[in-house]
């Protein structure tokens, strides 16, 4: 059955997840931009604060040395005592030489070099002992004494390294929590969609009531009007549908029944005279049968078309020519007469449609007129319309019936059983193909017309 | 027995009166409502087949206007339309029974022997008289068990008096339940028939009611 296995892309074409797919790159990206930013930024200020630490720590010595060489011996040792005291996370050993400008060495600490370092004044990084060193070389104002303070940068690193990472690691760690949340609000946002589905799927064919509007989110309103729109055409042609269903089921319920009990009548017949009159209406009553059927077939043909499908230029006088022909020999005790235009009438339409509509028209004039009425066939410009019609010198039709005629399966008062009552519904449906006006009156002189008029072209 | 047959559809109409006919009632056959109106106005009828779709005046219309004026003849429908709406409309309007078409000629009888019956007062389906007994359905007559051969007037007459025991019928009456509009009733036809009916059933068992009519005799 189509629709119960997934479609191969059903995922990519899943609202649900291609948003949260972007959401989530999106914050993926952004978090991972944070992170490098922060990771670097952190690095960076900790080298900073560490280089700062150099300064303080070298002109504190520069402070203590000038001027006064005396305590110096003294100095070393005691700042290796205060170094073996409990020692703060970040503060990394720092070495250092107090030197004069010759180059002699004065103090250093108990790692520093016994030779003075060779760096440049201000910041440098040297190698010595095979390790790097980040070295700070200051002289004092008098040009007397100088100041090398240095840190091991392998340390230096470690310490920026762990700053850094401990500003990243709360976003890592957030990050999850923070993407199922995201989730769970797509499908949160979503679920309205969801619950509209599951309506239009759980609804049963019969059900054609139009679907909540205010339910729907704002941008699935446009998709539900739309749907509402659908639902409502469905329901008029489906309810068109059955409403003819049961009219033409009505209509042949009369010509079976004559043809049932007729052929009762000619079994029980003792008279050949009676059975054969019997017969006889049994083969009328299938001629109308038929003759309903084909009709209707006709109008079942007719309803769906949205225009015609095939128009093609057609000339109504040569088509009423034709029409007239034809009922010349069916009805040859009828006085019939043409009214055509010497020119051309030339329209855009199907010649075959147009022609069952005359027919139909004809054929209305000739059953419900006495027989000496005259029926004369329009083909000609009325008022400078194009009129394709019927129009008679009979009785025409009381008023009140005029709106009803061209209602499906209704017969006039003056009704004869040959009739199919679609005749006239079959015109006007080929009229509204045509984009003519189906036109039914009562003319003042007498006499009824019944005609199909194209309205004046408007002027070229 | 005389019938009323609303029906707009000659072909259809021309149907139901054969087979009526051929159940010998005699058959009154309008195509519109209101000359079902006034034919219901100027005769005695002793049913009516209605067709509800009619010209002129629907066949509802003139259902309600029968009862209105007090008319209990007894209405069968007869109609394409078949929705339980239109039967319980139809029958709302008075009608006593509701056939939709197409429909079997049989049951067609035999629903109006049954509306006839009960309008007669008489439930069961035979019609006796001093050892005379009557078969609306399979048209038996028979005389203390052995079967009487009738003609379909003679039938017509005999059931006619049958089912209204205990009244006298004027000679007019038993014209206008034997005959429909156009048959032919020659001046002393039904004396003729009386008269066949007496020698197949017995002298005493249709008795003469002089100035007046016709009786069933009294029995034993």
């Amino acid at each position: 059955m189509p629709g119960t296995e997934p479609e191969p892309h059903a995922h990519s074409q899943s609202l649900r997840w291609r948003l949260l797919r972007a959401v989530f790159a999106t914050a993926l990206l952004v978090w991972g931009l944070n992170a490098v930013l922060s990771y670097t930024q952190a690095r960076h200020e900790a080298e900073e604060l560490m280089d700062g630490h150099l300064a303080q720590a070298a002109r504190l010595l520069l402070a203590l040395v000038r001027d006064n060489e005396s305590h110096l011996e003294d100095l070393a040792t005691r700042l290796a005592s205060v170094r073996s005291q409990e020692k703060h996370r970040y503060e990394s050993p720092l070495e250092f030489q107090v030197g004069r400008a010759d180059g002699s060495l004065l103090l250093r600490s108990a790692h520093a070099p016994a030779k003075s370092l060779a760096a440049a004044p201000g910041y440098d990084d040297v190698s010595h002992a095979g390790h790097p060193w980040r070295v700070l070389t200051i002289a004092s104002t008098s040009g007397d004494y100088r100041v090398q303070v240095a840190q091991s940068i392998d340390l230096r690193d470690r310490t920026a390294l762990e700053v850094a990472r401990r500003t990243v690691l709360p976003i890592a760690l957030i990050s999850p929590a923070l993407l199922l949340l995201l989730y769970y609000s797509v499908r949160r946002a979503l679920k309205p969609l969801d619950e509209l589905a599951a309506d239009v799927a759980s609804r049963s064919p019969e059900n054609l009531r139009p679907l909540a509007q205010n339910a729907a989110p704002l941008e699935a309103r446009p998709l539900v009007s739309a749907l509402n729109r659908l639902f409502g055409r469905l329901d008029d042609t489906l309810s068109n549908e059955r409403r003819f269903t049961a009219d033409a089921a009505h209509e042949l319920r009369t010509p079976l029944a004559v043809v049932r009990i007729q052929a009762q009548v000619a079994q029980l017949s003792r008279n050949a005279d009676d059975r054969q009159h019997a017969l006889q209406q049994i083969l009328l009553g299938a001629d109308r049968a038929t003759r309903v059927l084909e009709q209707l077939l006709r109008l079942a043909r007719l309803d769906p078309l949205a225009g015609l499908p095939h128009p093609a230029e057609v000339d109504l006088a040569e088509l009423a020519e034709r029409v007239l022909s034809d009922a010349r020999l069916a009805a040859a005790d009828r006085c019939i007469v043409l009214e055509r235009s010497d020119d051309r009438l030339l329209i855009s339409g199907d010649a075959e449609l147009l022609a069952i509509a005359l027919r139909n028209l004809l054929d209305n004039a000739l059953r419900y007129t006495p027989p000496a009425t005259t029926i004369r066939i329009i083909a000609a410009r009325q008022d400078g319309e194009m009129t394709l019609g019927v129009i008679d010198d009979g009785p025409g039709v009381p008023p009140t019936e005029l709106p009803r005629l061209v209602e499906r399966f209704y017969r006039g008062s003056a009704a004869r059983a040959e009739g199919s009552g679609l005749g006239l519904a079959i015109a006007q449906r080929v009229a509204e193909l045509h984009a003519a006006r189906f036109e039914l009156e009562n003319l003042p002189g007498g006499g009824f017309a019944a005609r199909l008029r194209w309205p004046r072209p408007p002027a070229a | 027995m005389r019938i009323l047959l609303v029906e707009d559809d000659p072909l259809l109409g021309d149907g139901i009166r054969a087979g009526l006919k051929l159940a010998d009632y005699a058959v009154d056959w309008v195509c519109d409502g209101e000359a079902a109106r006034l034919a219901l106005l100027d005769h005695a009828y002793q049913a009516c087949v209605l067709d509800l779709g009619l010209p002129k005046r629907d066949g509802l219309w003139l259902l309600k206007d029968l009862r209105e004026r007090g008319n209990q003849l007894p209405v069968l429908i007869l109609t394409a339309r078949d929705s339980s709406a239109d039967k319980i409309a139809g029958l709302d309007a008075g009608a006593d029974d509701y056939l939709t078409k197409p429909f079997d000629l049989f049951e067609l009888q035999a629903r109006l022997r049954a509306l006839i019956r009960r309008a007669g007062g008489n439930a069961t389906p035979r019609l006796e008289h001093a050892g005379v007994v009557l078969e609306p359905a399979s048209k038996r007559v028979s005389r203390d068990g052995q079967p009487v051969t009738l003609s379909a007037r003679e039938f017509a007459l005999l059931r006619d008096l049958l089912s209204h025991k205990n009244h006298i019928r004027t000679r007019a009456q038993l014209e206008e339940s034997l005959y429909a509009w156009g048959e032919e009733t020659g001046s002393n036809t039904v004396e003729v028939y009386i008269h066949h009916l007496r020698k197949k059933l017995g002298a005493q068992f249709i008795r003469t009611v002089r100035g007046l009519g016709y009786r069933l005799g009294d029995p034993g």
